[in-house]
């Protein structure tokens, strides 16, 4: 910008209402997590009387020392970090080696394994034949129910396998000279330089795990093994319809505090890792859509 | 170094079946760490993609925890005939089919906007920080978005119904209103995933010559002018590709949200396939009527979605693979 003259003639009507729509939607994207953090930390009688709106009324930890000295959050929670741990481990590890046989272009079987892997993005036999499989193998009600169904995503998968292809060969070629196996190619030479790629797709994993609620409700019974989210669901659910007289438990009567203060435990890690994770983020989405 | 395999076969041993076997196994053999190393994946495909495909057969027998897959009977068409004559099936069909094509129809153009709108901002400050906030609801569970609708949306202390009251009408109770079911699911959706879905539109845009910016300056264009001469039609590609995706995916309707916000105040126009399957299959033990209907979801959804690759490839874009 050479003449850069802050002058009335460089503001148009146009940029003026650009700004304030976009000023708009961004408060309306984030006004939510900031109104349910507002009535975590506020009075009962504030937030029963609606006179929350941005900021807390009333300010209290109540809701929190609630929901920490009552076992079934804490619980759920070293759940929930149990169950991403280990899960986005098994993702990351089967991932990153399946990738590597199908990215070698003459590798034995490859196109057929390729069109098998494919297909199966299109076949989606439905939640009860993924039930039965899981429940005939003797899965349901461990954690090993989470994990193993969904331990390669397709997508992630093809992405890495991609991503592999265009690495520069002539490092791996270096190695095949001297003698490397492809376990060490594979764990010292390409796993160490597709952490990029890695990071991306380890996110969307990662998001995968913390936040999924339906196969952890449909395939776990003991509530004790209950992540947050089914935690959440339960609160959630008793709580707006009390309709369901068979259901009803102590969570029937958690106050709009409690549960807001559990969403909110809940989103923390989330949102700490989310300025970093962003850059991630939309180079995940970006690679899935440049994958040829 | 690729002295065996199928993409050399001509140097393989000629003589039939036989040759091609020895050439195969010497082909496996010089893969096999590769073949080691393919094993869990291998696996994980065959027992939990392909299997549950196995496990379908149960839609054709009348399946009981007891019996196993393989000993139930064998009742042929039974779940399908009961469930195409049952009064749920249209109700179904046109449930699942309007939350797809209003979220298509409603929510497609969003992101577009979104994408246009940041790139017509020259604060780049301001511009990242938009972006940035956008992707914020991509990071949040169903569980908490579906939370945070009941919040607002509630007639008690609902942030709107407050509103709606100090307007001086009359509150409604929106999640127990049939009317408004869609307009809540297809908005909130478009709250959820404008910010995501905009960064694919934001990339294509990214990728236009700035030249043609500066040579239509010089012309004299207004922003519009090149919003609607250059943006747009530069994208269009990408736009066109992405609609015939959507298109393809329409029917899987996000049934965790509709789990989560529907009661039976609101199933006559709520209830979809996969919550039926959830209700009636799953809840009710009724595996073998549940497979059926997902069955038939299956086959339409993937049809659906088989020709729109088929149209996305045609059309010069990638598809899904």
């Amino acid at each position: 910008m050479v003449n850069k003259r802050f002058s009335l003639r460089n503001i148009s009507l146009f940029g003026v209402v650009n700004t304030i729509i976009l000023t708009c939607l961004a408060i309306i994207t984030v006004y939510p997590v900031i109104y349910i953090t507002a009535v975590s930390l506020s009075a009962t009688s504030e937030v029963v009387q609606g006179n929350v709106t941005l900021f807390p009324k009333g300010f209290n930890l109540d809701a929190y020392a609630q929901v920490l000295n009552d076992d079934r959050v804490p619980r759920a929670y070293l759940n929930t970090i149990m169950y991403t741990a280990l899960g986005t481990a098994i993702n990351l590890l089967l991932t990153a080696v399946a990738a590597y046989p199908l990215a070698r272009k003459n590798f034995f079987g490859r196109k057929f394994f390729l069109l098998a892997i494919i297909i199966t993005m299109f076949l989606n036999p439905g939640i009860i034949p993924n039930y039965l499989i899981v429940s005939e193998l003797g899965l349901l009600n461990s954690v090993w129910a989470l994990v193993l169904p969904n331990a390669i995503w397709t997508f992630e998968l093809l992405i890495l396998k991609s991503f592999y292809e265009n690495m520069s060969e002539s490092l791996r070629e270096a190695a095949v000279v001297d003698g490397a196996s492809e376990y060490r190619i594979l764990f010292q030479i390409v796993i160490p330089l597709s952490k990029p790629a890695l990071a991306s797709i380890g996110l969307f994993y990662f998001m995968g795990h913390w936040n999924s609620f339906f196969i952890p409700m449909i395939y776990l019974n003991d509530s004790v093994l209950y992540p947050l989210q089914v935690v959440l669901r339960d609160m959630l659910i008793f709580s707006e319809n009390g309709s369901n007289p068979s259901l009803v438990d102590a969570a029937a009567l958690a106050p709009q505090a409690m549960k807001n203060a559990t969403i909110v435990l809940s989103m923390i890690p989330v949102l700490l890792i989310y300025p970093f994770a962003q850059k991630y983020f939309a180079k995940g989405v970006m690679l899935g859509s440049e994958k040829g | 170094m690729a002295s065996a395999g199928t993409e050399m076969k001509p140097a393989a041993p000629r003589g039939g079946i036989g040759g091609r076997m020895v050439a195969a196994f010497q082909h496996m053999k010089r893969d096999r760490q590769l073949l080691i190393l393919f094993i869990p994946c291998l696996l994980f495909y065959i027992i939990f993609r392909y299997g549950p495909l196995y496990g379908l057969i149960i839609a054709f027998k009348d399946y009981s925890v007891f019996t196993g897959i393989m000993e139930s009977e064998w009742v042929g068409l039974k779940h399908f005939e009961k469930f195409f004559s049952s009064p749920d099936f249209w109700l179904l069909f046109k449930n699942t089919l309007l939350l797809g094509v209003y979220n298509l129809i409603f929510g497609f153009p969003f992101p577009i906007i979104l994408a246009i709108l940041l790139n017509e901002v020259r604060v780049r400050w301001f511009k990242r920080s938009v972006q940035t906030l956008s992707y914020l609801p991509s990071f949040l569970s169903v569980v908490i978005i579906s939370s945070m609708i009941i919040d607002f949306l509630s007639p008690n202390q609902g942030i709107i119904n407050q509103f709606i009251a100090a307007l001086g009408f009359e509150k409604i109770y929106f999640l127990g209103e049939p009317s408004w079911f869609r307009t809540i699911y297809v908005s909130s959706d478009i709250w959820a995933t404008v910010g995501y879905e905009a960064i694919i539109y934001m990339a294509a845009i990214a990728g236009i010559n700035p030249s043609l910016y500066e040579a239509a300056k010089v012309d004299g264009a207004k922003r519009h002018h090149m919003i609607f001469r250059i943006t747009i039609p530069a994208i269009l590609p990408t736009i066109i590709i992405m609609f015939v995706l959507k298109t393809g995916s329409m029917l899987r309707i996000g049934y965790e949200k509709v789990l989560l916000l529907y009661s039976p105040m609101t199933y006559e126009v709520a209830d979809v396939f996969s919550t039926y399957v959830y209700r009636k299959g799953l809840m009710e033990s009724n595996y073998s009527y549940g497979a059926a209907v997902g069955l038939f979801e299956a086959v339409v959804a993937m049809i659906l979605l088989l020709s729109s690759n088929y149209f996305s490839k045609r059309l010069g874009g990638s598809g899904l693979w």
